[in-house]
């Protein structure tokens, strides 16, 4: 068995002129939380659906639990719990109504689980869902999605709607229930935190493209903010260097090893060394994905990408 | 599973159009049972065109003034005059009516309602939402007329040997004219992601149906389409089977229309994007 829940080569999808995702080479390892990254318009919510076939890519090719998203679409969807973004059922049916329309459709469906998560997240199963709040629109999303006995759980901004407990027990439903079991879920969001709490791998999107994909322990053990003073700022070309940001005579690299030898080499052309900081998930995003910034001081930052 | 969404969906529709139907059909039989002047419909089922009584009508004045002004006699007088007189005359109203309703409720409604994501990500080939759309709306669209003729068979026989054929024989011509009209309804609403939109672009094209030919009789004294669509509704005239020979050729016409939205409709949702 493939040991990938996901994994894209090159994936395309062009709207017209717009490349709403560029050559995407993406690896979800199986049993794995992989938290999907990118700021609006990256790329997240297209790259979901393409895999899903609910968009058809122009270029590049997708396997999801080891079927082609071109040949075996049904196999895939049966394996698969989605949650969408916009967070919309059918608005005459009640959350009862749309157990019983979806649990059709999936041969591992679990009543058990319905009646224990409608309980846990107090879904009101009798109310039309037009009547329902944002809260409980969504956590009805993901009660349909939970109890499909999916092997993939690809949940688009999972907590849309939720107050923190309901969010804590999403997040611990899914790992002490699906994860632990060998299941693997997409987590596609903005909700940093949320990621990093419970996220063992990260992919960060911008243009289409995946800039980083790695282990988030990764991050935590290697990747490092190294903050420097200089008169004037040396030219700095490394493979291990994320993102440089300025300001006046500060810069702000961000690394993703061996922290130690790249402040020496700092030190070497010239700067001051005045700190080295492990860096958060948000730093890492950050660093990668914002364009200029306005300082504390009012000049703008700016960030360069290594090619 | 969506079998069981489709008929939720469009329930409500189908029972209201059979209680109005089946209500119809039995007040209309009652109403032939106490007739006065039974000679006068008898005649009708004979052949004969019109009765004399039939020509002080007050109503029928006023839809002949409409038919001199619209110069154009067909499905007009079929939908709004003969409810008056001929409860079959119901029969097109309803096909109109409930063709045009149902096929909004599709899948294709689903673009518009943001629902569209969630229905094609269950595992299922997308040609199987179609396809149960349409065997609970031909169903409905089925029974819709049946329920007007059926009640009216007892009470027509009563009266005329021959008016349960005369009834029974308009059916199947209902039946692929409402396949037709839901087929239309079906596919725009799928293509414009909206029932309301749907219903719109089909309401148009049905009144573009029935207005052009005319228009192009009345203005430029050209007859050929107005012959093709006069052609196309002969299944529905007063005369129509067993008072004169099936109309063939109108029915294969409006089943081919019909395959043809189910044909197009297979097609555009396999390709669609959400």
């Amino acid at each position: 068995m493939n040991d990938l829940a996901v994994h894209t080569a090159g994936l395309a999808k062009f709207f017209g002129k717009t490349r709403a995702v560029d050559g995407l080479d993406m690896k979800v390892p199986r049993g794995s939380v992989y938290g999907f990254l990118g700021r609006n318009g990256a790329g997240k919510t297209t790259t979901v659906k393409t895999l899903l076939g609910l968009l058809r890519p122009s270029a590049g090719s997708a396997q999801v639990l080891g079927y082609d998203i071109r040949q075996n679409l049904v196999a895939i969807l049966e394996r698969t719990g989605f949650v969408t973004e916009n967070k919309t059922l059918f608005d005459s049916l009640t959350p009862a109504q749309l157990v019983h329309f979806n649990q059709g459709y999936f041969p591992k469906w679990s009543g058990e689980l319905v009646a224990r998560y409608a309980e846990l997240f107090e879904i009101p199963m009798q109310t039309q869902f037009s009547k329902l709040s944002l809260g409980n629109k969504t956590k009805v999303c993901h009660l349909l999605a939970l109890c499909q006995g999916a092997d993939l759980l690809i949940l688009d901004e999972p907590s849309i709607g939720l107050d923190p407990v309901i969010t804590d027990l999403l997040l611990r439903v899914l790992v002490e229930d699906h994860v632990s079991e060998g299941k693997t879920v997409l987590l596609s969001s903005h909700q940093l935190t949320e990621v990093e709490r419970i996220a063992d791998w990260v992919g960060i999107i911008e243009k289409g493209k995946i800039l980083l994909e790695t282990r988030l322990e990764d991050i935590r053990q290697n990747y490092r903010l190294i903050r420097a003073a200089a008169d004037t700022a040396p030219v700095i070309s490394s493979p291990d260097l994320v993102s440089v940001q300025s300001s006046e005579n500060f810069r702000s690299y961000l690394v993703t090893r061996e922290a130690e030898d790249f402040a020496t080499m700092l030190r070497a052309k010239g700067m001051t060394i005045l700190e080295i900081l492990p860096v958060s998930l948000e730093e890492v995003f950050l660093g990668l994905t914002r364009k200029e910034v306005p300082c504390i001081s009012g000049k703008p930052g700016t960030i360069a990408v290594p090619a | 599973m969506y079998l069981w969404k489709a008929w939720h969906d469009c329930r409500a529709r189908v029972i209201l159009y059979i209680l109005a139907t089946l209500s119809i059909g039995v007040l209309f039989g009652l109403q032939v049972e106490s007739w006065a002047n039974l000679h006068a419909y008898l005649t009708v089922f004979r052949g004969v065109h019109r009765n004399q009584w039939f020509y002080f009508d007050d109503f029928y004045i006023t839809f002949t003034a409409l038919h001199h002004a619209l110069g154009y006699y067909g499905i007009w007088m079929h939908t709004f005059y003969e409810p008056r007189w001929d409860a079959l005359g119901y029969g097109p109203l309803a096909m109109l009516l409930a063709g045009l309703s149902l096929g909004a409720s599709g899948v294709g409604k689903e673009y518009g309602a943001q629902t569209m994501n969630f229905v094609l990500s269950r595992p299922s080939h997308r040609r199987n939402f179609v396809l149960v759309d349409w065997v609970v709306g031909l169903t409905a669209v089925v029974i819709i007329p049946s329920a007007l003729a059926f009640p009216l068979l007892p009470f027509l026989f009563s009266v005329h040997a021959k008016g349960p054929g005369n009834v029974l024989g308009g059916l199947p011509v209902l039946w692929v004219l409402g396949a037709a009209i839901y087929g239309l309804s079906y596919f725009t609403t799928l293509v414009t992601g909206s029932a309301a939109k749907g219903l719109t672009l089909s309401a148009a094209a049905l009144l573009m149906y029935g207005f052009l030919p005319t228009a192009l009789h009345e203005w430029w004294h050209a007859d050929l389409l107005l012959r093709a669509v006069e052609w196309t509704l002969r299944g529905l005239e007063d005369d129509a089977w067993p008072l004169s020979p099936f109309a063939w050729g109108a029915a294969v016409f409006w089943l081919a229309v019909a395959a043809g939205f189910l044909g197009a409709s297979l097609a555009w949702i396999r390709f669609r994007e959400v």
